[in-house]
């Protein structure tokens, strides 16, 4: 989509005198991918959580665990398209669908959330069945209910509230069935013929729809976005880039880059990080929650807020505290009883950037000790996108862990580990790393000794040398792999998918991209939501894996000629 | 300018037994280089009377006081007693509102101390032996401008000329010694209240360890204590002070200085909030010494505070206690009597009647960035 591509360019100063001479002076155009075959991704649980929120309201309680989705590739954005539904794991969705349909139609929200008022409260009441399915189905399932779905949904509410004399328990059943079907739980990869592709099929315009809002929004789309599809705005370059524009600017970025970001730092583990109260008793699930939701905020803010250098996310000493967070950094907070504020850390401080903060400091140590492994193991994985090997099955972690030994600090520690070669190789990758971050215990709080030695906490990022947890931080800033790692994981996020052979060409035109704007996160969020790749489809390789035949819809969207 | 990563060096090194190492480091960052006008903030968790305890319990050769109950029971006849704890249903704890209110005519004797004067004298002090100071400057207990003719202790270190009226009224009552009833709930329901937290906020502080001038003022806070999973408090929390119209309801400074660690302080009058066993203070103590001994890293400060308690609210205090009246075990006529008896302090120019206790106070707090509505930013704690 080079129109879009042209606007920015037309506004950086530095191309504005070459744009009559060639486009390619100011970027190339992008490059011609495959795409992949149609998939389907089960919602995550903060999906789940946003749609019921967007279409019902917030105070709709969702207080169920779903089945965990399996982090394939580094997200769970890709595991969501491996994706299966245990009997145990619909009960669940089964669960919460009738909680949630019950609270839509309890007598305190029913005059709000159903948009019509039954004839007769004790009597089926097809007209207003009708429109209320019609209404909600379009935003459950990203597009317009099928005649039979409507249908289906619509007959089984008049038969409940017949048998109850109850109109608004009809509603609530056929909502529950609305809520557990295919259609809502997964996203699915909707397509249509379509001749001017190489592939011969090409995505509906509520698929388009429905990947743009959950990339963007991590929610499902909005009614202007439903439109769009529903005009074939989504077919053109234009329609594509003024919705694209639109959600750019929503407040709603926010939560998607949220979403994101958590998904790309593995911050679930979150849900089951333990410490040892005795050795950090400021260490409380408040101040764990605390530390999380700094992490978030202080990256949105910087790149959604301050459309600021995604490098400097590692650098910056702007960031958020509330009183959990002062007690672990040592500052005041204004607000000892609540709430969050925005802080700066002094320019000669220990502290700049997101590593250096108590939510990664603390999800990537033991729970009684820091660990310079798993913090640099951490950054390879997560942040470089490099693999390190699983440790072997055989590790003797005697000399580690020997009480007696003279080993004071980790590093002696891990010195002394590391002699053991089987260990070793893999230690070299993460240690040098992790070292720098020694200064910070297991819960990031700031020491300078440990076990009354002093700690060292030089290291080695590459061949780049550092002397301190703030010189490794700048190594980040500085590094090319920190910026092409995210972009390839953006777009695996985007996608739900590793990118294929034929798309890594692409991705590194997103990476230069990326690197043209300055690193704006905005931009490259922009480049790949507008780009052919990322609706591009494939013929399914075989009958088996046509997922238009897996859906249990197949039969109506034939109907729909879809 | 100096790195906070090397202040904290500096504060970590006098622990360290191998770091001669680093000695030019510590030695190489000169006394001015390090920020001035630094202040420390802690917030108290324990505040209790300093009680000199024997193994023994010389100090009472007499024993300990008798409870109110046990008095009202002694004075009760055995169809008394039966009619008014439904026939022995009601126990001591629970029969406390009906033992305090024995005056001639039902009063409570709490309130109205003086209806009564007939009950057993109270038990005080007679060791020579306490914690405290010498606040009124002389060593044999003689009145003086500000204070009455009164008995001197030495203290445990031999000092002798220690004004501790307070220890000597209360020392013999099983409720204000070690695990006594009446102080242990007081703090306790000062840590789950916040109705009374004190932050000591030290300004003027070039050095944490070794200042000769530094200004320490007191304030209320209006935040609770955070607590860790085992309910202790934890440091280097935030606690906004307690503000009225444009300026502190508290906010009494005085002068001291900080060598090697301990900070001594004083003397000053100062205006301190209380809460405790249900009452709500705001007394006085006047000519105020404090004395803490300071963590190598700024977490927990240590030490005691004396001074002459005003009385009047002590009294306010000891007739109001509730419950604990039962438990704590004494006789609120005779307490009244012997707290007017004992007085030290600060004589009414009218009846020459002393108005003050002298008292001394054990103290135990933690670090604290104490918050001001304007100067939120400037706050620093002991480490920093």
């Amino acid at each position: 989509m080079l129109i879009s591509k042209v606007k920015r360019y037309l506004g950086q100063a530095t191309c504005v005198a070459f744009v009559t001479i060639a486009l390619t002076a100011c970027g190339e155009s992008e490059p011609q991918t495959g795409g992949a075959p149609p998939d389907m991704r089960r919602l995550t649980v903060e999906q789940y959580r946003n749609v019921v929120h967007d279409v019902f309201g917030e105070h709709i309680e969702i207080a169920s665990r779903f089945e965990p989705l399996i982090r394939t590739d580094g997200l769970f954005a890709v595991g969501a398209s491996n994706a299966l539904i245990t009997p145990s794991g619909f009960e669940k969705f089964y669960n919460v669908a009738r909680s949630v349909a019950g609270q839509v139609v309890d007598e305190d929200n029913r005059a709000v959330l159903v948009p019509c008022a039954p004839v007769d409260m004790a009597r089926a009441d097809d007209a207003c069945s009708r429109q209320f399915f019609a209404e909600v189905g379009r935003y459950l399932y990203r597009r317009p209910l099928s005649e039979s779905e409507m249908e289906t949904a619509v007959s089984a509410a008049n038969e409940v509230a017949d048998q109850f004399d109850d109109f608004y328990a009809g509603i609530e059943f056929g909502l529950t069935g609305l809520l557990v079907t295919p259609s809502f739980l997964f996203i699915i990869d909707e397509t249509e013929a379509d001749s001017s592709s190489s592939s011969g099929l090409r995505l509906t315009g509520y698929a388009k729809a429905a990947r743009l809002s959950f990339l963007l929004w991590n929610s499902a789309p909005d009614d202007m976005l439903l439109k769009a599809a529903a005009a074939g705005d989504l077919h053109t370059d234009k329609g594509v880039e003024r919705q694209v524009e639109r959600m750019i600017q929503s407040h709603l970025l926010a939560r998607g880059v949220r979403a994101f970001f958590e998904d790309f730092l593995d911050l679930e583990k979150f849900e089951t990080l333990e410490k040892d109260t005795i050795i950090y008793p400021a260490y409380t699930i408040n101040a764990a929650n605390s530390a999380k939701e700094q992490l978030l905020r202080t990256i949105v803010d910087h790149t959604v807020n301050q459309d600021a250098p995604y490098p400097e996310i590692f650098t910056t000493r702007s960031t958020f505290i509330d009183a959990q967070l002062g007690r672990i950094y040592r500052v005041p907070v204004t607000r000892p009883d609540g709430g969050w504020e925005a802080y700066e850390f002094p320019e000669d401080d220990v502290r700049a950037g997101i590593l250096t903060q108590m939510g990664f400091l603390s999800l990537f140590s033991h729970p009684g000790r820091s660990s310079a492994t798993l913090r640099g193991k951490a950054v390879r994985e997560l942040l470089l996108c490099q693999k390190v090997p699983d440790p072997p099955g055989d590790v003797d972690f005697s000399l580690f862990n020997d009480p007696d030994a003279p080993s004071r600090t980790a590093r002696e520690r891990l010195t002394a580990h590391s002699t053991v070669p089987s260990c070793a190789g893999c230690h070299k990758l993460t240690d040098p790393i992790g070292l720098g971050f020694e200064q910070f215990d297991g819960i990031g709080q700031f020491r300078v000794a440990e076990q009354g030695a002093m700690i060292d906490v030089s290291g080695n990022l590459d061949g780049n040398e550092f002397g301190d947890a703030k010189s490794l931080a700048q190594a980040m800033h500085d590094s090319p792999s920190v910026p092409a790692c995210l972009t390839n994981q953006l777009y695996s996020y985007a996608a739900g998918r590793a990118p294929e052979r034929d798309e890594r060409e692409f991705v590194r035109y997103l990476e230069s991209e990326f690197a043209e704007s300055g690193y704006s996160l905005k931009v490259l969020l922009r480049d790949i939501a507008t780009s052919d790749a990322f609706y591009a489809v494939t013929q399914p390789k075989n009958k088996t894996e046509d997922v238009r035949a897996a859906s249990l819809n197949s039969k109506t969207k034939q109907e729909r000629g879809s | 300018m100096e790195t906070r990563q090397n202040q904290m060096i500096k504060q970590f090194l006098p622990a360290l037994a191998a770091a001669a190492i680093l000695t030019t480091v510590v030695t190489g960052v000169a006394a001015e280089d390090a920020p001035p006008n630094r202040t420390l903030g802690f917030v108290v968790k324990d505040w209790m009377p300093a009680v000199y305890e024997s193994k023994f319990i010389d100090e009472c050769p007499a024993g300990l006081n008798i409870s109110n109950d046990e008095i009202w029971w002694r004075g009760l006849t055995k169809e008394e007693r039966s009619e008014k704890t439904l026939d022995g249903l009601i126990t001591t704890l629970d029969r406390w509102f009906v033992a305090k209110n024995r005056g001639p005519n039902g009063e409570d004797v709490c309130i109205n101390p003086e209806v009564i004067d007939d009950d057993p004298p109270l038990l005080t002090v007679e060791g020579a032996t306490s914690f405290g100071v010498n606040l009124d400057g002389n060593v044999d207990g003689s009145a003086t401008l500000k204070s009455c003719k009164h008995e001197n202790f030495t203290s445990p270190a031999g000092v002798p000329g220690i004004d501790n009226q307070l220890y000597r009224l209360i020392g013999c009552i099983y409720g204000f010694r070690d695990q006594g009833v009446i102080e242990i709930n007081a703090n306790e329901m000062r840590r789950t209240s916040g109705l009374a937290m004190i932050l000591i906020e030290i300004t003027d502080v070039d050095d944490a360890r070794n200042d000769e001038d530094v200004t320490v003022t007191f304030y209320r806070s209006v935040d609770q204590f955070p607590l860790d999973s085992s309910g202790q408090v934890l440091p280097f929390s935030s606690y906004r002070i307690d503000y009225k119209d444009d300026g502190p309801r508290y906010g009494d400074s005085i002068k001291g200085s900080i060598v090697d660690g301990v900070l001594q302080a004083g003397s000053g009058d100062v205006r301190l909030p209380y809460y405790g066993n249900y009452n709500y203070l705001h007394p006085v103590i006047r000519d105020m010494q404090i004395r803490l001994e300071i963590t190598e890293d700024g977490t927990n400060a240590q030490g005691s505070v004396a001074g002459y308690y005003d009385l009047e609210q002590y009294l306010y205090h000891t007739g109001g206690l509730g419950p604990v009246i039962t438990t704590g075990n004494f006789s609120c006529p005779a307490f009244f009597e012997a707290a007017k008896r004992m007085a030290d302090g600060y004589p009414d120019p009218e009846t020459g009647e002393c108005t003050h206790i002298s008292s001394a106070f054990e103290v135990n707090a933690f670090a604290a960035f104490i918050v001001h509505p304007d100067q939120t930013s400037e706050m620093e704690t002991a480490e920093r």
